[in-house]
């Protein structure tokens, strides 16, 4: 036992899933879970910056845009969390069916997040308040919802990973760190636009084009 | 011998025993003789060292009532800065002296780990005096940033390369700034292009001027000795960003009034060469560009007009109307050989007449 | 044929395929948008440089195989770490390895070669600057030279600092390697595409703004600024991740019975260093990033004509840079504390007091950025609380001054080159440390901002705390790497000339600075008379080159011919030193013991650790000796 737990002390930090001892994969895992919080810890910081930005240079004020809109893409990315709770809870259930049915819900709808802020929402701001170009408040309003989706994108990209070896079976109810961690991700994802939906489209007076 | 045995006991035990220190001979008594020479010498040096900084030519002169507050700050500082370095020097070197292994000797020094008592009140005793110099600092803030109701008011617009001084009241526009001596002169500081800093070293204040019309910031300054002096921007503006300076004169209060009215009395007459001077002064070419055929920054305007240049892609231009036009609105487009991309795009900034008459200005230096 | 396999030849290759492609994706995208291609030519196409740039790191990063494992895990695949002896001999260090001991010798290395690029940067300068007038270079050149010297500098600390905490930390405290060996490899080859992009500026015709980067200038100065915001954006993302590495190997890899308060100083130092990195640097890379697409996409956040405001990319940016001066000189406080001792032969006065004012500067840190700003024409009312928030770093500073005086106090001291370094390291930043408070009055400072006096101020507190300490580190740990030690005599001529010349140098600075020399000018007026010292200042920037040449000699010479030192050479009771030189493969045989404290030299029968610990009982499914123990 001394010589492998030796060993283990050696290569027990082995970041690929090969490992048959359940405490080092434990152990492994609760490595990566420190390295994952400290990684959204470091990216929660850039969005504070993104959000102090939109009250240093907007104050009071905020863009005209569609509430309907807005508050329809909310719905969707808040859904989207459930659906990738869900997917997670039923992996830890051994689940594997209705992992997949869920994991492609939150793919669908966060992709119908993008869609609607990116191919809906940009250009009909695009014709209240102008390009990223008219003033401080349109490029504010690009940027904070430019960031967020490009972080929607990669969370996509890693959903799609994950429902690809969940395909293949890669998942068990006690090793599915992956799926643990994509979730998280996309959790906070979802929790910055929480802060963003309200400082863009709720607080402050509206201002249309120019400012 | 028994009270050793159980410091040896104590000490090959100490993490069964769940402590940290044992109980062993305190070595202030032995250090005394030490400590004391090392105050002395402490003493000693912090004179020296307050000596020297108090008389060596540290500061420029002091020319504004703003300098003396800041420098009566200044010198508070050096006499900690004089003290806190003579204590650690002396500290360290006494150490290295007396301390020294000399050769050989295997015996570690004297064990002990820590003394909280003390800790404390090195943190304590720095944190009362840094508390104490924010305090003054804030006075002494307040001293420099006092206003007064009968202030100068001055529009200082700063530009890439130079400065142009505007008195609101009067009507009068300078490249140089004139002060009176003995009355505050509140300086509206605003920038044309990126950021500039002002700073008259002999005042010691300094401040940013910002782009944007919402964006003025000021600064206030009683010069208290007539002279000369000048303006450096203090804050990276690109290109020529080491020359941009202007002149900075205090004279008397009558004096002052005098020129006023003398620079009243000079604007708006005269013809179109006339005209294209002063722009070129005021506008800051002639912070790059030379009128007496020496090389600055940018070409000398000296005769300019109706030769040819090569620019840096070979080719060969004529300078004329048409050429100068461009190169006052679209100035990095063509870049005479020899010289930098960097002069800022006038485009804007000048009206059709008075391009005209910065062309005539520089026609006429043949 | 060995450099056919060296993985960074591939990553350059990649880089420049990688920059093509970017390149073209932005041509292809404007011919299917009917635009011309290229707008003017490839040197000012800001887009076709950006995305070019972009690609060819990612390329880089491809090509040198950093990211092959994660696309085989992310595919499903396996990917087990490889162990046992790595059989590529020297070449390893010129690709992909997990081994934290060779990348922190590539940190290392990267550091020193990208410090010669830089110092070269400041010769030139300083050459110009000799004499008043202009002589050798034009002012665009010259101003991009001071912004390059700057962030190259800043650059090569970064590197500098990762390469002491990753060759350091996992052997302190009982760590095979750090806990996320791939992302340790990520982190450190991300800094050569991002070195070589920050360089490239020059090639697009530089920046002149300075490595402080404030727009509106950097918003209409010479393309190269693009490069230089990518360069540092990507140096910037490996500083996050190597942070973020270093947390999670101190919070979960420590040896049994390494408390925190067991763990060395340095450890303490990069603990607290690491907490910083992991957080203020995304400020500076959003900072940058905003500036990036003010020119890329004609955005506003900066340009007061459309609503934008100066004052917030300052906010932005200090808020990252100014704690960054606290990542760069941490560390080599927790050098210096970490090698008084040994060469005191006593034990560290107040090791808790030392550990938890590194915490405190970290922490403290954060909330004095405004200082930069006092004459910046920001919001008046925060230059009070600010002054008040940065004369409180100077309490846990101090409090390491006081405590490294009592740990030489009634030590048996000696004088190898380590500790002389460590000596002029202390004396440097306590100069750099004195110079602060006049900095940080509000009042003074309107004198002093942007004077030759903060230039002084600031080349005291990186000389001091990190320059020495990190030639001291050097000088001591290169035995642990080697097996070999470094000339004395090589060293000993490097510090006294390194020195002497060091503090003439910042010298004279202090004192144009103060006399009325402003920072980051090319020429300076005769009137001023100011030619001697300034003369003075090159000839000292020269012998400190040549100093750190004599560096590079013994550095080279002894690597190949030094004395063989394979034992404790010190005398340290540091865990390292227990084990013979150069380290073994995977550090230590078996998990060590941690049963004293780090530092109770003078101590009879103490240990710090025991190598070869009895087997613990066996406890099925909770193998206690694996866990770090929590609190102390």
């Amino acid at each position: 036992m001394a010589t492998s737990s030796a060993s283990l002390h050696r290569h027990g930090h082995v970041g690929g899933v090969i490992e048959d001892d359940h405490a080092a994969y434990q152990r492994m895992v609760r490595m990566l879970r420190i390295g994952l919080w400290l990684f959204i810890i470091s990216d929660g910081f850039m969005f504070t910056g993104l959000f102090v930005s939109r009250f240093y240079l907007l104050g009071g004020t905020r863009p005209e845009l569609s509430q309907a809109l807005g508050l329809i893409v909310t719905s969707v990315l808040l859904a989207s969390s459930f659906y990738m709770n869900r997917a997670e809870t039923l992996i830890e259930h051994g689940d594997r069916e209705g992992f997949l049915r869920c994991t492609l819900i939150t793919i669908g709808l966060g992709l119908g997040f993008f869609v609607g802020v990116v191919f809906l929402e940009w250009p009909l701001a695009a014709s209240h308040i102008g390009g990223p170009a008219a003033s401080a408040m349109s490029s504010v309003f690009f940027m904070m919802t430019g960031m967020h989706a490009f972080h929607v994108i990669t969370g996509i990209l890693f959903l799609l990973v994950i429902y690809f070896n969940g395909r293949r079976g890669r998942y068990t109810p006690q090793r599915h760190w992956m799926v643990e961690a994509c979730a998280n991700y996309w959790h906070f994802v979802d929790v910055v636009w929480i802060f963003f939906y309200p400082a863009l489209y709720l607080i402050g007076t509206p201002v249309a084009l120019g400012h | 011998m028994a009270a050793s045995a159980k410091v040896v006991y104590c000490l090959k035990n100490r993490h069964k025993l769940q402590i940290r220190a044992c109980p062993q001979e305190r070595g202030v008594m032995k250090y005394l003789r030490h400590f004391l020479n090392v105050s002395v010498l402490v003493i000693i040096t912090t004179f020296i060292v307050s000596l020297l900084l108090e008389f060596l030519p540290l500061l420029p002169q002091q020319a504004s009532v703003e300098a003396i507050s800041i420098d009566t700050m200044f010198s508070m500082h050096f006499r900690v800065i004089s003290f806190l370095f003579a204590l650690i020097v002396v500290f360290m070197l006494y150490s290295l002296v007396v301390f020294r292994n000399r050769g050989g000797e295997t015996d570690p020094g004297d064990h002990f780990e820590g003394n909280t008592g003390l800790e404390i009140f090195w943190t304590i005793v720095p944190l009362i005096i840094v508390i104490y110099f924010a305090f003054i600092g804030a006075q002494s803030l307040a001293d420099v940033t006092r206003t007064e109701p009968d202030a100068l008011e001055v529009d200082v617009i700063a530009f890439q390369w130079s400065w142009s001084f505007e008195y609101p009241a009067y009507g009068v526009t300078s490249t140089t700034l004139y002060l009176p001596k003995d009355r505050q002169t509140v300086l509206n500081l605003t920038s044309r292009d990126v950021i500039h800093s002002f700073w008259v070293p002999e005042f010691r204040v300094k401040q940013d001027a910002l782009p944007g019309k919402d964006f003025v910031r000021q600064l206030r300054i009683t010069p208290i000795k007539t002279g000369d002096y000048m303006v450096r921007c203090a804050e990276l503006c690109g290109g020529a960003h080491a020359y941009m300076n202007s002149p900075v004169v205090v004279v008397e209060p009558e004096e002052f009034e005098i020129w006023l009215i003398s620079q009243q009395n000079a604007g708006e007459t005269g013809d179109s060469v006339t005209r294209g001077k002063a722009l070129a002064e005021t506008m800051g070419c002639l912070s790059c560009h030379s009128t007496d055929g020496t090389t600055l920054v940018g070409p000398t305007w000296k005769n300019m007009y109706g030769h040819e240049v090569t620019l840096i892609d070979g080719t060969r231009v004529m300078v004329d109307e048409l050429y100068l036009r461009r190169a006052i609105l679209q100035p990095n487009d063509e870049i005479v050989e020899g010289f930098q991309p960097i002069m800022p795009s006038y485009e804007g900034l000048l009206t059709e007449e008075q391009i005209a008459d910065l062309i005539a200005y520089m026609k006429s230096l043949e | 044929m060995k450099v056919l396999k060296l993985g960074i030849l591939w990553g350059l290759i990649a880089q420049c395929a990688g920059s093509i492609i970017g390149a073209s994706l932005v041509m292809f995208i404007r011919i299917l948008m009917g635009r011309a291609p290229i707008v003017n030519s490839w040197r000012v196409d800001e887009p076709l440089m950006v995305v070019g740039g972009l690609f060819g790191a990612i390329g880089f990063m491809y090509g040198v195989g950093a990211l092959s494992d994660w696309i085989k895990i992310m595919r499903g695949r396996e990917a087990p770490l490889p162990h046992g002896h790595d059989p590529r001999g020297w070449s390893r260090y010129f690709g992909v390895s997990y081994d934290h001991k060779v990348i922190g010798v590539q940190y290392g290395i990267t550091a020193v070669g990208v410090f010669l690029l830089a110092g070269l940067f400041a010769l030139v300068m300083r050459t110009e600057l000799a004499r008043s007038g202009l002589h050798i270079l034009r002012l665009d050149n010259f101003n991009t030279l001071i912004g390059l010297h700057g962030i190259m500098m800043i650059a090569s600390i970064l590197i500098g600092v990762a390469a002491l905490m990753n060759y350091l930390v996992p052997m302190m405290i009982g760590a095979t390697d750090m806990a996320f060996p791939r992302l340790n490899a990520f982190a450190f080859w991300l800094n050569i595409p991002g070195a070589l992009l920050v360089t490239s500026s020059m090639f697009f015709g530089g920046f002149e703004t300075g490595w402080t980067g404030y727009p509106p200038l950097s918003a209409h100065t010479f393309p190269g600024v693009q490069m230089f915001f990518l360069g540092v954006y990507i140096i910037g993302l490996s500083s996050i991740l190597g942070a973020l590495n270093i947390i999670a190997t101190v919070l979960c890899m420590r040896a049994p019975g390494m408390t925190l308060f067991r763990m060395p100083i340095f450890v303490w130092a990069s603990l607290s260093t690491s907490l910083i990195s992991l957080t203020a640097t995304q400020l500076i890379g959003l900072s940058f990033q905003l500036v990036m697409f003010e020119r890329l996409f004609g955005m506003n956040f900066f340009n007061p004509d459309k609503g934008g405001n100066v004052i917030l990319f300052q906010h932005l940016f200090w808020f990252y840079s100014h704690p960054a001066v606290y990542i760069f000189v941490l560390p080599g406080l927790g050098i210096i504390s970490e090698l008084l001792p040994v060469f005191s032969r006593k034990p560290l006065f107040g090791y808790r007091w030392i550990a938890m004012s590194s915490l405190a500067i970290a922490l403290v840190g954060f909330l004095v950025w405004a200082h930069h700003m006092f004459a910046a024409g920001m919001e008046e009312y925060l230059r009070v609380p600010f002054m008040y928030s940065t004369m409180l770093v100077a309490v846990p500073t101090g409090v390491k001054f006081f405590s490294w005086m009592a740990t030489l106090w009634g030590g048996k001291i000696e004088t190898p080159t380590p500790m002389l370094f460590v000596l002029g390291g202390i004396t440097v930043f306590l100069f750099g440390g004195l110079t602060g408070p006049p900095l940080g009055t509000v009042s003074t400072d309107l004198h002093l901002h942007d004077s030759y006096f903060v230039v002084g101020h600031f080349h005291n507190t990186m000389f001091g705390g990190f320059v020495y300490p990190f030639f001291a580190a050097i000088y001591y740990w290169f035995p642990k790497i080697t097996g070999r030690r470094m000339s004395e005599t090589m060293g000993w001529l490097h510090f006294w000339l390194m020195t002497p010349a060091f503090w003439l140098m910042t010298g004279g600075m202090f004192w144009v600075g103060l006399r009325g020399m402003r920072r980051r000018i090319a020429d300076y007026d005769p009137a001023l008379g100011f030619d001697t010292i300034h003369l003075l200042v090159t000839l000292s920037a020269f012998l400190i080159a040549i100093s750190v040449l004599i560096f590079l000699g013994n550095l080279i010479y002894s690597a190949f011919f030094g004395e063989e030192a394979k034992g404790n050479l010190w005398a340290s009771r540091s865990p390292e030193w227990q084990v013979p030189s150069p380290m073994p493969e995977h550090n230590y045989d078996e998990p060590f013991v941690v049963t004293g404290e780090p530092y109770d030299y003078g101590l009879p029968g103490s240990v710090y650790i025991d190598l070869h610990p009895r087997p613990p009982e066996p406890v099925r499914g909770q193998p206690p000796q694996l866990e770090p123990a929590t609190g102390d």
